[in-house]
């Protein structure tokens, strides 16, 4: 019972004690050793900074926010809707690999923010503009993941299934492939949120959306600005965003979607 | 097989030192001493042709030939940075990696009040950005830009803080009658040719290169809009000036010398601005010809304008601190170089 108690407590004080002085390391460099808040605002330079943000009257954060999870998801939706039957297709299905994939290995180097010509040609300065950018970062590592998923189908449950009446393609994927290839898919979809992610702020810098709102816009005002608090502000707000999407996905999957290999 | 790949990671290990040998130049941090013992000196400019006098200079050598005698060595391959707006290009000066830049006054200003350490020694060109709408609209005055949406040049550029400026003296809330997109100039030009924008607001030549496209018409200089507002001007960093005033003198020198020269010869000015953009010789001709701008070089003249634009900046809270003249201008380095010419 003590052992379990103190390893309760671990669990909160070194995160809590390790961020404390990542803070305190911060605040010495930047007010003692640095003392520029332009090379690098100090902790209380981006904590009032934030205030502002939040409670000051030029503060759109909050809209900032809306604006941004609703690119991602615009983006991810259609990397989800797009990529898994691309990878369930090329996994399974020898031609369809053949031919996608020299198409798919030739555009998946080029860099999103390549694509931001073409975003606004064929969006315009739309939110869907930006979703499109976040899109294409994320379409890929879902597709390589879940083709790779299923082309590591065990040849044995496949043949298991079909001796058990699971014969047309449907169902051997429905029934035996899909969930087989579950785990190399949801680390796909991890790695492509966390690449989507990335791409918000080149997504948002060239107008597209609101043209006022959103977390990669407005950290790119105020760098124009030169207010580097608040670009440090909006830094620690996307990764700690990035941080949540992450841990509420590891949730959702370790408690619905892989909550049979808890029992292995 | 094994020797395949020691002999690929040898090669990448060798690439990699290689690589990094090549980018240790002392153009890294800013002005510093190169291998032959000279001082360098880093420029900072964008590829407009409000600011073709730091072309034309370097084009013809004089920024090389004119400072080789303070002690300093400049070379177009190593100490000249090209950016798209002014923004990057201040941050660049805040960092420490441009000692001199030709921008326009807007973003210094920005950077200024954030601690940049580094005054206007002169003037370059007033006027000279233009509005351009799709051919399909009816433009009669700013009025008709009312619920349209206008790509221009992103928070705390001259663009930006003209377009504003004018809106309000036209009674036009700028947030929420018009939708002003900030972005580069290669996105704006896309956004209007594509028609996903109604207007933009950008700097000569792309006015010109809009017009030429029948993407858009030009329907309002930015001389109608604020006469003779300032545009571009001469930066000379805070160290540069402590260090070696006499070589700031010759900076001024050399940009006076190559601003009087593009003005005389314009067919020869279009030429090097073709050479140093991606742009061709007739579009520049063109621009020089419809534009409304003016190449200078007295900082005296746009004292009263840039001091407009602190007010401004101020207003819609670009900057908080409340700049003065002292804190913006030298205007020594000009007497200095006039007097003596």
């Amino acid at each position: 019972m003590a052992a379990k108690n103190t390893e309760n407590r671990n669990k909160i004080l070194y995160p809590v004690t390790s961020i404390i002085v990542f803070i305190l390391v911060w605040q010495i460099i930047a007010e003692f050793l640095v003392g520029n808040p332009f090379l690098l605002p100090s902790f209380t330079d981006t904590v009032s900074a934030f205030l502002n943000m939040v409670f000051g009257t030029k503060g759109t954060l909050l809209n900032d926010l809306g604006y941004s999870l609703l690119h991602f998801f615009i983006g991810m939706f259609f990397a989800l809707a797009v990529g898994i039957p691309v990878g369930i297709a090329m996994g399974w299905f020898k031609n369809v690999n053949r031919a996608l994939n020299p198409v798919i290995e030739l555009i998946r180097p080029i860099p999103p923010l390549a694509w931001i010509p073409f975003a606004i040609i064929w969006f315009g300065l739309t939110n869907a503009a930006a979703g499109f950018i976040i899109f294409i970062g994320a379409v890929f590592p879902i597709i390589i993941n879940t083709y790779t998923g299923f082309k590591g189908v065990p040849k044995v449950f496949i043949e298991a299934g079909k001796v058990l009446g699971c014969t047309s393609n449907l169902n051997l994927i429905r029934h035996i492939a899909f969930p087989s290839a579950v785990p190399s898919i949801i680390s796909g979809i991890r790695i492509s949120m966390g690449v989507g992610w990335m791409c918000l702020v080149g997504a948002e810098i060239f107008g597209a959306g609101s043209g006022k709102y959103g977390l990669g816009k407005n950290l790119w005002t105020y760098y124009n600005l030169h207010q580097m608090p608040s670009v440090v502000v909006y830094m620690v707000i996307l990764g700690f965003i990035g941080i949540v999407i992450d841990q509420l996905f590891r949730y959702y999957v370790n408690t619905q979607m892989l909550k049979w290999q808890e029992d292995l | 097989m094994k020797k395949v790949t020691g002999l690929f990671l040898v090669l990448v290990v060798a690439g990699f030192v290689m690589i990094s040998g090549c980018t240790q130049t002392s153009s890294d941090t800013g002005s510093g001493t190169n291998a032959t013992g000279t001082e360098e000196i880093n420029f900072g400019y964008q590829p407009s042709t409000h600011q073709l006098a730091y072309m034309t200079a370097m084009s013809k050598g004089w920024w090389e030939q004119n400072l080789a005698s303070y002690g300093y060595s400049i070379d177009s391959s190593k100490n000249e940075y090209q950016f798209p707006t002014g923004a990057p290009e201040m941050q660049a000066m805040l960092g420490g990696d441009i000692d001199v830049a030709y921008v326009g006054a807007a973003p210094v200003l920005s950077a200024i009040s954030t601690g940049l350490d580094a005054k206007i020694v002169g003037a370059v060109q007033t006027q000279g950005s233009a509005i351009v709408v799709r051919p399909d609209i009816n433009y009669t005055g700013p009025e008709s830009l009312v619920g349209k949406t206008i790509a221009t040049f992103p928070e705390g550029t001259i663009q930006d803080t003209l377009l504003r400026e004018w809106f309000a003296d036209n009674g036009i809330d700028a947030d929420n009658d018009v939708d002003i997109r900030p972005m580069g100039p290669g996105d704006a030009i896309t956004a209007i040719t594509a028609g996903q924008v109604d207007a933009v607001f950008l700097p000569a030549p792309s006015p010109t290169i809009i017009q030429n496209d029948g993407s858009g018409k030009i329907v309002e200089w930015s001389g109608n809009m604020s006469p003779n507002h300032p545009c571009c001007v001469l930066v000379v960093s805070g160290k540069l000036i402590r260090d070696n005033p006499d070589a700031v003198t010759e900076i001024v020198k050399t940009h006076i010398q190559a601003t009087e020269y593009n003005k005389k010869h314009l067919d020869e000015a279009a030429g090097i601005y073709a050479n140093y953009t991606k742009n061709t010789k007739e579009v520049a001709e063109q621009s020089f010809e419809n534009w409304d701008g003016n190449w200078v070089s007295d900082p005296n003249l746009i004292v009263d304008g840039v001091m407009s634009y602190v007010k401004t900046q101020n207003e819609l809270g670009y900057i908080t601190k409340n700049l003065t003249k002292d804190d913006i201008f030298d205007l020594s380095f000009y007497e200095k170089a006039t007097s003596s010419a």
